[in-house]
């Protein structure tokens, strides 16, 4: 089974499945995971949220619909909606520039509105890898909810 | 309008006024270089965005990429991306070095950057000229990372109006002397306000 998650999509597993996000850059992935039961969900989202508030495009286009959606399908799979835990990673700034402020950039906007939509459905954020200008690999394993960060540039690896 | 209703006429249209653009950044890189650079015909590729990094080869293939917005009377994108191979051997021919690391200088960087400025500016003013409209780059962005973090940036400005991405693409290759082989893509991701304005064009040049 392929368990990569493309741009623009959220997916949900369960023990013993590894799920897989590649090539993060502004973009942002999410893991959602209930520990009790093993099931957890990872989303690769592109934008803050969805300016007409209005929901069309692919699923996982935006960060807040995207957090929202994982949250439904996994309480329809079976997962606790209380014991659900947050990590998130990515939201760089690929190209440094003298004209575009950390603040503004497109990469601090997505791992912003991923903490505010996620406080605002109670869901505790756990760990987090974000910001810098380096581009990372996400595996998120559903038997542990370890996730491990992979960043090529500098072959370091993290464990959150 | 969509990408998904340019039909093959018009395709064939944007493919032919891309192989003249890209023939004139062929040629500066040749110069620019010393080298013979070959050009492959230009693909026009019409994808959903996610599949964008599959294109490139993968999400996670170590690439250089330089980006620059096209500001003007019509807007979009360039991304021109060189594997880290190609890159290196770009900088050997540029500045004459031998054995690099991975990693690139600042002398590295700015070298690259004014070789995709080239590129992107001999392109867009034979694309200005063919369609009487002025194409500016801008200042060109450069990363060095994995094919899908550089490229995510261009593909979020396009992901705010549609799920589907234009590319036109391109591979540059230098002499074919296995030692010093250039390959490269270049793609160009108009707005899809600014298709519009292309495919008109287009049009009245087909009159």
């Amino acid at each position: 089974m392929d368990n990569r998650v493309s741009i623009a999509q959220t997916r949900i597993g369960r023990a013993p499945a590894v799920l897989r996000a590649c090539g993060l850059g502004s973009c942002i992935a999410v893991g959602l995971y209930d520990p009790q039961n093993h099931i957890g969900g990872l989303g690769h989202m592109l934008l803050p949220s969805n300016p007409e508030g209005s929901p069309y495009g692919m699923e996982g286009k935006y960060v807040d619909i995207g957090i929202s959606r994982m949250v439904d399908e996994l309480v329809r799979g079976g997962a606790r909606r209380d014991d659900l835990v947050a990590k998130i990673v990515g939201g760089a700034n690929m190209f440094e520039t003298t004209y575009q402020t950390l603040i503004n950039s497109i990469g601090a906007r997505n791992a912003r509105s991923a903490r505010e939509t996620l406080a605002r459905l109670a869901i505790p954020l756990v760990g987090e890898e974000v910001g810098g200008n380096r581009g990372r690999n996400v595996e998120f394993d559903l038997a542990t909810g370890k996730m491990l960060v992979y960043c090529a540039r500098d072959d370091e690896r993290i464990s959150l | 309008m969509p990408f998904r209703e340019l039909n093959h006429v018009q395709l064939d249209t944007f493919k032919e006024i891309s192989n003249i653009g890209m023939g004139h950044a062929a040629t500066a890189l040749s110069q620019l270089i010393g080298q013979t650079v070959r050009l492959r015909v230009p693909q026009v590729t019409i994808t959903e965005i996610s599949q964008v990094p599959e294109h490139l080869g993968g999400a996670e293939q170590l690439m250089v990429g330089i980006t620059m917005q096209v500001l003007g009377d019509a807007r979009g994108s360039i991304m021109m991306l060189f594997p880290q191979e190609s890159a290196h051997h770009l900088l050997c021919s540029l500045l004459g070095h031998q054995d690099r690391g991975q990693a690139l200088s600042e002398e590295d960087v700015s070298a690259l950057k004014e070789v995709g400025n080239i590129l992107a500016s001999a392109y867009l003013s034979a694309l200005g000229n063919l369609l009487k409209k002025v194409l500016i780059p801008s200042v060109p962005l450069l990363a060095n990372d994995m094919a899908g973090a550089v490229v995510d940036n261009v593909l979020i400005e396009l992901s705010r109006s549609g799920d589907l991405a234009m590319m036109v693409e391109t591979d540059f290759t230098g002499e074919q002397n296995r030692e010093t082989t250039i390959k490269g893509h270049f793609f160009l991701l108009p707005d899809p306000a600014t298709l519009d304005i292309f495919v008109n064009l287009v049009g009245e040049l087909h009159g």
